[in-house]
Order: structure tokens, then C-alpha cells, then sequence
């Protein structure tokens, strides 16, 4: 049956995917292994986006598919699972935009990482502030207007100053390239959700 | 001897024109930057250019007359403003003043679409498009029905807090009059100026894909491409109903002598080729053929990746028009369509904020090496919105690389 769902999911079967995985856990099936495939097909959906075969719309559905099932799965997972790394994600300041930084989040919470989602228009100072609070592996800047793109550097160079050091720095936006990575100091960048979360295993030293 | 504005206006015009007709111009055209730089080259703030029509008109001289670049979108103000130019579709002297909502325009709607410097966002910071779902799923039946109706009745009831009910509504409807008159002048002034400047007049018309209409003002980008999966036939009757509408306001653009139809898409990297050419596609394929038949070229930014989708230009006739590309792979996308389509672009903003005078003089000679040959090209900043901070020395090197080797 998981098999099945795996299939469902990746092929964006919205409806019989949430039911069928509804079914699992109704016969006494084990939350924690719908996750793992629910996981997975994240991550082939990923691939398939990076191979060229899957499109935005794909993205945004498979994080919703996957939102659904979690929803219902989640709560019935006891215990801590093991997560991949902590990444403090926001949009930064002067940019209101939330839609490249929620496509991420989906496919990097389900690839195993926790979010610390601090919103939209950042100031570098919050960014530092959740930096300090949460210790994250990873720090994760999104814009989609090249106004955003100075406040990245800005907010590299507030994160340096405070001693923040030991974190990487991804940014992310459909504006972002090698370039703006260099001006703005990053350690890496990426211009869609799929090669975000694959950089960031890497980042972590985790197969990408 | 120094050439006479007009004179300088008619060489960068024909240098425009024989691009778009897919000609060998005497040299390359030359799209500039325009966007926040403006205001930050003046040392204005982004709401005083929003705001202040006085200074925003001397800020655009003082920007146009430093960075000659032979045309831009330097005195354009506003944002995308299609869903009131559709919702007065029956009414064309007034749609045509509706396409872009500036600041004072926002004030007096009090709409959620927009975020403008000094009232919703900080004074520096650059006017966003936001949108949202302003229209609900079980609601499509009712667009289809009547799009122009539900729109102007219903939806800008919803997105519009000054237009929630007919008193308001009216006075609402007076003040943007009002504002429109001073909008127009701003327009007539930057022309004026440009004109002495020596840069062209190039009236540019309007045009929309039918199905953004419902992705950027009525469902929400994020929700109608569910939409597309979860209701797609509901979503395909809505967009041919609207149809119709977008044309005639399209076709509202011979009241200004436009030649040129521009207009930018969204959904179009969205969506894979089985979706693009099911629900948008065969759509916006007949706004452009309509106005070709009235002797307009389509002039269409193709926002973000458009690769997966280059074969479908081809369908359209030689000489349709102008495809601006802003990621798609520019000289792949020369190749493809020379001698079809006037293709431009090819400028990363990446490269403009954060590269040397030296690396963009390089990356302009090796790509016009590759894209000039056979005409047909202008070269353009990927997106024309250049951050505040971008250095000038980099925005001259533009001009200077043309100049050599355009």
C-alpha cells in the first residue's frame, strides 16, 4: 500500500493520496513510516523539478499533498524525530514576498530539516536575533525582488559582525545567481526550492 | 557636429524598429535599467518618487540624461493595474488610464493588491505587488457567467476598502478622475523631457495572457495552480471567458497609436508544457493574434524560464512581435527564433549589481559575438529593476560595451 501512495504522491494525485494515506493509519498502519514515504516522494518530486520533468505548479502541489498528509500524521509521532540540521529562514528586509520561501520550506522540512520560519521584509537584526536564539546549522535568505538583493549583503555582513560564523548562509530567489552569492557574501545560492534543499544536505554533508 | 535630439530620437527609433522587424540595425539596441536606481541616483526617497510628481520627473531627466541608454521603462509608474482596466473593458477612454495603479491611486482604492512606500512599507523600499485570493473556489461558475460584471460588482468590492459600498464608491471614483488628470501629466512631462533628450516616443500599448488575470488578481498564484488540477475545466471556461474582455482592452491601445502591445506573464514557468498548453497558451496565443490583425506586434516579457515553452513561438507568424526574455537561455533562444521572432534580453541584474565594469564589458562583447549576427536582437537587462545600490560605473559600462561593440 505505501508503495502505492509513494506513486499517488509523486504523481500528484492530490485527492486519493490524503485518502489512501488516511486508509494507512486508519488500519493501524505506522505514522512513522508514512512519513518516510511521504519524505521520499518529496524528494523524488525534487529530482523530477530539477530534471526538468516537474514545474513550479508540481512544487506547490506536492508541498500542499504533503501538508495534507502531515497534518493528520504528525500528532501521532511520539517522540522527537531525528532532523537533518536547523535552519532560521526568512525573506529579507525591503521584500514582502513569501511564495520561493514557502515552496522551500515544504521541501526542506520534508527532506528532514527544521524551519524557523521568520518571515517576510526582515530586518538583518531579526535575522541575527533568531541566529542567537536558535543556533542554526544553516541560514537561509529568500527574495524574489532585486531589492532584496542588497539587503542580503547587508545582512551577511550584520551576521558576521555579530561573531556569527559557524552557520552557512544559502540564498535563495528567482533573481539570485553566482553573482549575487559572491556580492552578497553567501556560502551558497540557489534559484529554485529543489536545489535549495539539495544544497543544503550538502551543506550539512548529507547525500544531496 | 552633435546630432539634434531629434535627430538622435529618430536614429534610436529606427535603430528599435528595424530590431523589431527583424532587421540588422546600424548597431545593437539598447534597453536600460530603470526601477529603484532612479529615485536612489537622486537621493530621493522611494515614497517622494512615488509620491512627489515634481521630483520623480526630476529624478527620471536627471537619470535619462547621465545613462543615455536608447530606451527604457525610467517613466513608468505604478504597478500592474489590469484587473480595473478589465472591469472598465466597456468603457475604453477610462481603461486605458486604469492599466497601472500608482501610489495616490492606491491611497484613494485602499486596495490589498499593492504595498506602497511610506504607508504600508518603509519609505526606501520599492513598490510591491502582493495580491492574494480575493475570488473563492465555488466562485468560478460566476466568472464565467459574466467576468466583467463579477469583477467590477464583486471582486473589487473585496480587494478595494473604498469601494465597498456605493457612496464610498463614488467618491472614490471622483478622486481617481482627479488623479488620473495628474497622472497624465507626469506621463506628458517625462515625454516631453525625453523627447528633448533625445529618446524616442515609443507608445506602448497593453495586452494580458488571459489566465494571469485570475493567477494575479482574482485566485492567487499559489491557489490557481491548484486550481488547474483541482477544477480544471472550471478554470478553462473562466479563462476563455475572459478572453473577450482582455481583447478589448488590448484593442484599447489604438487609442493611443500604440504599435506596440508590452505586456509581462507569470504563470508561464509555472507551469509544464502539458499545463501551459491546455490553460494559458492557446488563450494568450489569440490576445496576440488579435492585435496582430490590427497591425500591432505583441512586445512580451517572459518572466523567469521560459525554455520548456519556446517551441509554441513558433506557431505564431514571423514577425509577430517582440519576446523579452529574462532567464531563458538567450542565445538558444536567438538560434531558435531568428528570422521569426525579434528576441531581447540577456543582461542578468546579478551581474549588473555585483560584477566590475571590466566582467560586463567581457560578457557583452562574447554574448553580442553570439546574438548579433542576423539582426532581430536588443539587448536588455534580464529584469529592468535595478536595486538602489547598484554601482553606476556598471551602468555606464552597459552603454560603453554597446557603443563598442554593438
Amino acid at each position: 500500500m505505501l508503495d502505492e501512495l509513494f506513486n499517488k504522491i509523486v504523481d500528484m494525485e492530490e485527492e486519493e493520496s490524503i485518502n489512501m494515506a488516511k486508509a494507512y493509519l486508519e488500519n493501524g498502519g505506522d505514522p512513522q513510516k508514512l512519513l518516510e514515504v511521504c519524505r521520499n516522494a518529496m524528494g523524488v518530486i525534487g529530482d523530477k523539478f530539477e530534471k526538468g520533468e516537474y514545474f513550479l505548479s508540481e512544487l506547490i502541489l506536492g508541498g500542499e499533498i504533503f501538508g495534507g498528509i502531515m497534518k493528520f500524521t504528525l500528532p501521532l509521532i511520539k517522540g522527537d524525530t531525528k532532523k537533518l540540521g536547523k535552519i532560521v529562514l526568512g525573506t529579507v528586509k525591503d521584500d514582502i514576498h513569501n511564495i520561493g520561501k514557502d515552496i522551500f520550506k515544504a521541501f526542506v522540512e520534508a527532506a528532514g530539516f527544521e524551519v524557523v520560519d521568520i518571515g517576510v521584509d526582515t530586518p538583518a537584526e531579526k535575522f541575527v536575533e533568531a541566529a542567537k536564539a536558535h543556533n542554526p546549522d544553516i541560514i537561509g535568505m529568500s527574495c524574489l525582488i532585486t531589492a532584496g538583493l542588497s539587503p542580503m549583503k547587508k545582512t551577511v555582513e550584520a551576521l558576521k559582525a555579530a561573531g556569527i560564523t559557524d552557520a552557512k548562509i544559502i540564498i535563495g530567489g528567482g533573481r539570485v545567481d553566482e553573482e549575487v552569492k559572491q556580492f552578497a557574501g553567501a556560502d551558497a545560492w540557489a534559484d529554485d526550492a529543489a536545489k535549495g534543499v539539495r544544497l543544503c544536505k550538502q551543506l550539512m554533508g548529507v547525500e544531496g | 557636429m552633435a546630432k539634434s535630439p531629434k535627430e538622435l530620437a529618430e536614429e534610436r527609433l529606427a535603430r528599435f524598429e528595424a530590431a523589431a522587424n527583424l532587421e540588422e540595425p546600424d548597431r545593437v539596441p539598447l534597453w536600460g535599467v530603470s526601477g529603484d536606481i532612479i529615485p536612489a541616483y537622486s537621493g530621493i526617497t522611494q515614497y517622494e518618487f512615488n509620491y512627489d510628481y515634481e521630483k520623480a520627473i526630476k529624478a527620471i531627466e536627471k537619470f535619462i540624461k547621465d545613462f543615455p541608454f536608447d530606451f527604457s521603462m525610467a517613466g513608468l509608474a505604478g504597478l500592474e493595474g489590469r484587473i480595473f482596466s478589465i472591469a472598465f473593458s466597456e468603457f475604453p477612454d477610462l481603461s486605458v488610464s486604469l492599466g497601472m495603479i500608482t501610489g495616490p491611486m492606491h491611497d484613494i482604492l485602499q486596495d490589498k493588491y499593492y504595498r506602497y512606500p511610506g504607508r504600508e512599507i518603509e519609505e526606501n523600499a520599492s513598490p510591491q505587488f502582493i495580491g492574494g485570493t480575493f475570488m473563492e473556489a465555488d466562485e468560478y461558475d460566476k466568472l464565467i457567467e459574466d467576468p466583467i460584471g463579477f469583477i467590477s460588482d464583486t471582486i473589487l468590492k473585496r480587494v478595494c476598502r473604498n469601494l465597498a459600498t456605493p457612496r464610498q464608491s463614488m467618491a472614490a471614483m471622483v478622486r481617481l478622475g482627479i488623479e488620473i488628470k495628474k497622472g497624465g501629466d507626469f506621463v506628458a512631462e517625462v515625454g516631453r523631457i525625453s523627447a528633448q533628450l533625445g529618446f524616442p516616443a515609443i507608445a506602448l500599448g497593453w495586452g494580458y495572457a488571459p489566465l494571469d488575470i485570475i493567477g494575479d488578481f482574482l485566485r492567487g498564484i499559489e491557489t490557481v495552480v491548484l486550481d488547474l488540477r483541482r477544477y480544471p475545466e472550471k478554470v478553462k471556461k473562466a479563462t476563455e471567458a475572459l478572453v473577450e474582455p482582455v481583447i478589448n482592452y488590448a484593442l484599447t491601445s489604438k487609442m493611443i497609436g500604440a504599435k506596440y502591445a508590452f505586456f509581462p506573464l507569470h504563470l508561464n514557468e509555472y507551469l509544464s508544457p502539458k499545463l501551459y498548453n491546455e490553460f494559458y497558451w492557446p488563450y494568450l496565443k489569440k490576445v496576440i493574434l488579435r492585435l496582430l490583425d490590427e497591425g500591432i506586434k505583441s512586445f512580451i516579457f517572459f518572466e523567469g524560464q521560459h525554455e520548456a515553452h519556446l517551441q509554441t513561438i513558433l506557431e505564431l507568424p514571423r514577425g509577430w512581435g517582440i519576446a523579452y526574455f529574462e532567464k531563458t537561455d538567450i542565445i538558444k533562444a536567438k538560434k531558435l527564433l531568428q528570422g521569426h521572432t525579434c528576441v531581447m534580453g540577456g543582461l542578468p541584474m546579478g551581474l549588473v549589481t555585483g560584477g566590475t565594469p571590466a566582467e560586463i564589458q567581457e560578457y557583452i562583447k562574447k554574448l553580442l559575438d553570439e546574438v548579433k549576427p542576423g539582426g532581430g536582437f536588443i539587448l536588455a537587462p534580464g529584469v529592468s529593476t535595478a536595486p538602489a545600490g547598484t554601482p553606476l560605473e556598471n551602468i555606464s559600462a552597459i552603454i560603453e560595451a554597446v557603443e563598442k561593440y554593438g
